[in-house]
């Protein structure tokens, strides 16, 4: 009888776990290997290959190519971004031309968004139950440029909007997207405006050349620091150009502080201070200074490869000699900048995503 | 008695003249490549028969019949050479005696490099800046034109059909009489190239390929002491750059090269001397998208004066004195408008003592308006033990000058470099007898300074002397050949130990394998040929920390030939990758699976 009891117990256990884990539809799953802690995109060696995610646990136990683990295929080459909306993680692979989507918590496939509407595609942001896709279209054409809208309830291509060249980063704020036009393999110098009640480009803000990266402050003012254009090679149509960090504010530029010759990226946010890297220094401006820092942040040098503020910890990555694994540094920013942990990654670090 | 003194006459006689002949066969044999001159040195030759068998490109001839690597992005892609473990522009490309090597980025690309029309191809293992120039740091390979003056028509063509939908075709004539000899040769090849990736739904798409190239060869004999010789090569390349197992492309790259040689010999009783003048052109244009007219490009034209006079101070005792001098020209999309010009001069010492030690001492020193040029020395000698057993060795300094990309590529390039310089060593005998050839070489190369293009900023690269790498290595080759009646076997096997070292990581590099092996069975009866090839390459480190790494694989060719109707005619059928595996050179670029060919040679 009691042998008898603990069978049942046991067909009982079973049933419940197989219950409320197997049986469940992936995009349905919310604990997993993959829920505590977060992700490196990893761009793999360009030309061949393919692009992995590192995956650091909470606890810094870290599982490299976490994907091709689970699922035992590869993400494709150049995995430019990812991003996470609830249970879903959305893989931006530039150059399969494809977009693979993920339980963010198993890290088991749901789906791969492919076809003539992903081309060359670089990051993407949700908004409601819509997915937005940044393409660079054939990056040879200058016309071609695209965001993709996708119906997040059967991850197919409900759309396609026409954008300047380069769409790069994008930032979501309310109903609106700004999407960084900065140019591709050319130049550009605009932010589109995209109206997701619409699913139009409702307005074009012209900015500094070559805006690389964008965030929104407390006060709901959107930073755009732009690169400006670097030294042109013979026969090149542009000159060399300022970078400049402009903040937006009701869709217009409000201030533009202006680096000179020099050549800024990584824009990212640490409470009221945007930080940036310049000439292999990082940089904290507050977002109410009228000038732009002069003094770099000590402990924080390198040419970053990628660059995010979290939580009060700066993750920067180093992608080496570009062929072997890269590494990430995690810096304290609130402990005179010291170094937490160093992180070995896959090859080309190109992203840090919470 | 009368006989006897007849004899003698005759012997003398013929000593006499025969020091005379001797010597002007010395001079004539005097190819840089040739043994005699390379005392210390393995010099492996491929012959006319070989080379002209089928249409092929040289990569694919060396890699059936010389233990060497290449690392192939894909079927009929750019395909470069390691030699003992050294870089794509570390073996120097000889087109008689003239360096080839792209000015750009001092490589050769083996798969648009035909090997047809050449009578020969001399392969030059180890280090040879001194003799070469800038370079020869692995090794050397050398394509040869042999003109004899000789009352002769000959008529080649060779039609080839392969899987993939690759055809080619080819068409040489050679005609000559005592004073006169002419030769043409015509080919094309192209193919869509579309096999499919095994264990995969994808074909190699966008691979397809077409080349044409002309080659001649024009001598005439002024007199017994003169000849004037002409050559020209010129090659047309239009190349899809295929996908890979993770991305598609719609690359294109089509390139041009254009190389016009005039050479006049002249040799006496005891000199030889060779005035060379060469125009070498190269152009490519790179499309991101075939399908539309936006291309990237570049070229280069140099313009090279060699001569080279060799001096007999008695039959088996020489001395060489050269001079080099070549202007080059570039520009492209990314390479601003650049001349540089190099001079170089070097001298050289060969004897043979008593038959039993033969020796070679060079100097060279080369002066630029670019960059300081080292002078570099050379020793390598010979010992005869017995008439089938020798030992040799060889120790020199080497360089390798940076490229017109290295230098002047926009932006990025360093006007500072310096060259890179090696220092080799090599010990080896050899073993011939009736049946069997063995040979044995041990070597170390240490090359310092080598240039590397490394970030300077997230998205600046230049290029700057910082690798050393280390390079030691096994080589053992072994022929075999027996008769049976009139069953004749005949079997190669050569084998190979590279260890290549970055000094700083003490890692292997990157797409050096560590062994490979190549084994050849042949069995010849009447007219039929079964050909067996077997190629081994170990695995191959991808990543400079060497976690990542390609399986190593083993491949099996066959051949089938039969000639008929007199030897005018040969009918060959191949089968590559007879096993059918699935197999990369460069990671996610898988190679084709099984495939055929017929190839039908015709000599009228």
């Amino acid at each position: 009888m009691k042998k008898l009891s603990r069978i049942l117990w046991l067909i009982i256990v079973s049933l419940t776990f197989a219950s409320c884990g197997d049986d469940l539809p992936i995009d349905q799953q919310e604990t997993g290997d993959f829920t505590n802690g977060y992700f490196v995109t990893n761009e793999g060696p360009f030309g061949t290959g393919t692009g992995t995610i590192t995956f650091i646990n909470d606890n810094e136990t870290i599982v490299q190519n976490a994907y091709k683990t689970v699922n035992n295929e590869d993400l494709g080459n150049i995995v430019n971004s990812m991003t996470i909306h609830n249970n879903t993680v959305f893989i931006v692979v530039n150059n399969s031309h494809k977009v693979v989507v993920a339980s963010r918590h198993s890290m088991e496939k749901i789906t791969i968004i492919e076809g003539d509407d992903i081309k060359n595609p670089r990051n993407l942001v949700v908004v409601g139950d819509k997915a937005y896709v940044s393409n660079w279209g054939n990056a040879s054409v200058a016309t071609d440029d695209f965001i993709t809208v996708i119906d997040l309830t059967d991850n197919t291509v409900s759309s396609t909007i026409p954008v300047g060249q380069g769409p790069e980063d994008m930032l979501v704020v309310g109903s609106k997207i700004y999407v960084n036009l900065q140019g591709g393999y050319s130049q550009n110098n605009k932010v589109a405006v995209i109206d997701t009640t619409t699913d139009t480009v409702s307005s074009t803000i012209i900015v500094g050349d070559a805006p690389n990266s964008l965030v929104k402050d407390n006060d709901g003012a959107i930073w755009v620091l732009c690169g400006g254009n670097p030294t042109p090679w013979t026969g090149a149509t542009f000159v060399e150009t300022n970078g400049k960090l402009i903040k937006i504010v009701n869709d217009a530029v409000d201030l533009t502080l202006d680096f000179g010759l020099n050549h800024p990226k990584h824009l990212t946010i640490n409470d009221t201070n945007l930080m940036y890297n310049l000439n292999g220094q990082v940089y904290a401006t507050a977002n109410t200074a009228t000038d732009l820092s002069t003094t770099a942040l000590n402990g924080l040098d390198g040419y970053h490869h990628a660059m995010k503020a979290h939580n009060g910890l700066l993750y920067t990555t180093n992608a080496g000699n570009f062929t072997s694994e890269g590494t990430l540094k995690i810096s304290d920013l609130n402990d005179n900048n010291s170094e937490v942990n160093t992180i070995t990654t896959g090859i080309i670090p190109g992203s840090i995503v919470f | 008695m009368k006989n006897l003194l007849f004899l003698f006459i005759i012997s003398i006689s013929s000593y006499a003249q025969n020091d005379s002949i001797n010597l002007l066969d010395e001079v004539k044999l005097h190819g840089n490549f040739s043994k005699k001159l390379n005392a210390g040195f393995n010099i492996q030759t491929i012959t006319d028969s070989v080379i002209n068998s089928t249409t092929q490109s040289l990569g694919d001839l060396l890699q059936q019949h010389a233990n060497i690597y290449f690392k192939e992005h894909g079927n009929g892609m750019v395909k470069s050479i390691s030699f003992r473990g050294s870089g794509a522009s570390h073996t120097g490309v000889y087109w008689n005696s003239i360096a080839i090597n792209s000015a750009l980025n001092g490589q050769t690309d083996f798969n648009t490099l035909s090997a047809n029309g050449f009578n020969q191809v001399e392969i030059r293992k180890g280090a040879g800046s001194t003799l070469f120039g800038s370079g020869a740091i692995g090794g050397a390979i050398n394509l040869k034109d042999n003109i004899t003056f000789i009352k002769k028509k000959q008529f080649r063509t060779n039609i080839g059909l392969a899987s993939y939908n690759t055809q080619n075709l080819s068409f040489q004539s050679v005609i000559s009489d005592n004073q006169f000899y002419i030769k043409v040769n015509i080919e094309g090849e192209k193919a869509d190239n579309e096999y499919p990736f095994l264990d995969t739904e994808i074909y190699n798409e966008n691979a397809a390929y077409k080349n044409y190239q002309i080659k001649s060869a024009l001598a005439y004999k002024l007199n017994q002491n003169n000849q004037i010789k002409l050559f020209t090569n010129y090659s047309n390349n239009y190349r899809e750059l295929s996908r890979t197992i993770t991305a598609p492309s719609n690359n294109l790259y089509k390139n041009t090269d254009n190389r016009l040689l005039l050479n006049w010999s002249n040799t006496g009783f005891k000199h030889n001397a060779n005035l060379n003048l060469a125009i070498l052109s190269e152009n490519y244009k790179f499309y991101l998208d075939k399908n539309i007219d936006n291309y990237s490009s570049g070229e280069t034209d140099s313009y090279l004066l060699k001569y080279d006079f060799d001096y007999f101070l008695k039959k088996n005792q020489n001395v060489t004195i050269g001079i080099e001098n070549r202007l080059t020209k570039g520009i492209g999309s990314s390479i601003q408008k650049k001349e540089r010009n190099i001079f170089e001069t070097y001298i050289r010492y060969h004897q043979k003592t008593l038959n039993k030690l033969t020796y070679n001492v060079s100097l060279r020193k080369g002066f630029s308006n670019v960059y300081e040029i080292p002078l570099i020395y050379a020793l390598d000698a010979r010992l005869d033990i017995s008439t089938n057993f020798n030992l040799r060795a060889n120790h020199s300094s080497n360089y390798k000058l940076p490229t017109f990309n290295d230098l002047y590529w926009e932006i990025s390039g360093n006007e500072e470099l310096l060259p890179e310089n090696s220092i080799s060593s090599e010990i080896g005998f050899y073993y011939q007898s009736k049946k069997l050839n063995t040979n044995i070489a041990a070597y170390q190369i240490k090359n310092n300074n080598l240039i590397q293009w490394q970030p300077v900023t997230s998205t600046l690269w230049q290029p700057n002397n910082v690798q050393s790498v280390t390079q030691k290595g096994l080589e053992f080759e072994m022929d075999y050949q027996f008769k049976i009646k009139q069953h004749q076997f005949k079997t190669f096997l050569q084998y190979s130990l590279t260890k290549a070292i970055d000094n700083s990581s003490n890692k292997q590099l990157i797409y050096v394998p560590v062994r490979k092996a190549t084994g050849n069975l042949s069995y010849l009866y009447k007219g039929f040929n079964f050909n067996y090839n077997q190629q081994y390459t170990s695995h191959v480190f991808t990543t400079t920390t060497n976690t990542q790494y390609l399986e190593k694989f083993w491949i099996s060719n066959i051949r089938l030939n039969k000639t008929i109707l007199h030897n005018t005619i040969n009918i060959g059928f191949y089968i590559n990758n007879l096993l059918n595996k699935n197999y990369q050179i460069v990671a996610y670029r898988p190679m084709p699976n099984r495939n055929y060919k017929l190839n039908i040679n015709i000599k009228f």
